[in-house]
């Protein structure tokens, strides 16, 4: 036990040197009013959190925040699609289809006649990028799949630039491949990015 | 530096608190934009990103401004410090686990979390532990009976 003993003189002696201008942690953990001021501010901070975002909370409750962060209100012209009315917008020509992942995922393979819109590069150069996009047209975005969240995150950059007619396809690349559906892989196309 | 200082000491509080301010306005202004931000991190589900979005900005408001007006110096130093430890934590474990994200930290005005943002977390971390140990650190804009 004698390390032990040193060990807590030590500690001792060392709060000892503590220069006058620093409390001691005993001094800020248990002797001062620091936790009722922790309490406090958590307190406080439940109460207006609540207080101000009642609509959201409800909503969420309500379960319009399932699948993404997006207000309808605020996004209006924005849907989420199944694989099913993927199929049938891109079957029937009816829809153009944005591909948000990497230039590099594209390349290894895309939804036939998709365009490349990766999402860093939509952010750095916006107004080149958006300019190849239909904007009569509705659009389908998708990236990878799963818990992928590039498509959203587009789509609130198509949606500050203008565009209203957006789908999510959620489901994404994953889904379409498992499906079996037809893809375009580098070697039958050229695609320029 | 002295830690004795005064003055040095308020302009702390004013940076730190000012940053954590700045910081919860541009969040509080879009819940969820910044649910999103917590959900890109892949760490969280929806339900509690949602609460993050909701509580977390709040907690960032009144830390800075109690900080900065002196209701409770020391408990806002403390979590202000618990915060950017959370952060700073949070930021390498995202980078280790090679996730590409916008911080979410200033809302619109978001960047990469990349090692830049974790010395711009350290060095408000160094600023607000100097706060939290430091004895000076009692002045209140609105006086307390201790």
């Amino acid at each position: 036990m004698k390390p032990l003993k040193c060990f807590v003189r030590g500690l001792k002696n060392t709060a000892g040197f503590l220069p006058e201008s620093l409390m001691s942690l005993k001094k800020i953990f248990v002797e001062s009013d620091t936790w009722q001021g922790v309490a406090f501010i958590l307190a406080l901070a439940l109460i207006l959190g609540t207080v101000s975002n009642l609509g959201l909370i409800k909503k969420f409750i309500a379960g319009e925040f399932n699948q993404a962060f997006i207000s309808k209100d605020q996004f209006p012209g924005l849907v989420f699609i199944s694989l099913e009315e993927a199929e049938d917008l891109w079957f029937n020509q009816k829809a153009v289809f944005i591909d948000s992942r990497s230039g590099y995922e594209y390349r290894q393979g895309h939804i036939p006649g998709a365009i490349s819109i990766p999402l860093e590069e939509a952010k750095e150069k916006k107004g080149e990028l958006l300019a190849i996009i239909p904007r009569e047209r509705p659009l389908v975005l998708y990236c990878e799949g799963g818990n992928c969240l590039s498509s959203l995150s587009l789509a609130r950059i198509l949606h500050q630039s203008g565009f209203g007619n957006l789908r999510i396809f959620s489901g994404g690349w994953k889904e379409w491949t498992a499906a079996g559906l037809p893809v375009t892989k580098e070697s039958e196309e050229q695609p320029e990015r | 530096m002295s830690l004795k200082s005064k003055p040095i000491l308020i302009v702390f509080r004013l940076i730190v608190g000012g940053v954590f301010i700045w910081a919860a306005v541009t969040k509080i202004a879009d819940p969820l934009s910044f649910a999103q931000d917590v959900k890109n991190y892949r760490l969280v589900g929806q339900t509690l990103s949602f609460l993050t979005a909701i509580f977390l900005p709040w907690v960032e408001l009144i830390a800075g401004v109690s900080l900065i007006i002196g209701i409770f110096p020391r408990s806002s130093a403390l979590v202000i410090s618990g915060l950017l430890v959370f952060f700073i934590i949070l930021i390498a474990v995202t980078m280790i686990r090679g996730i590409d994200v916008d911080c979410g930290c200033f809302g619109t005005f978001s960047r990469k979390a990349d090692f830049l943002l974790i010395l711009e977390d350290s060095i408000w971390l160094i600023m607000s532990l100097v706060l939290l140990f430091s004895r000076e650190n009692d002045f209140c804009l609105l006086k307390r009976k201790s």
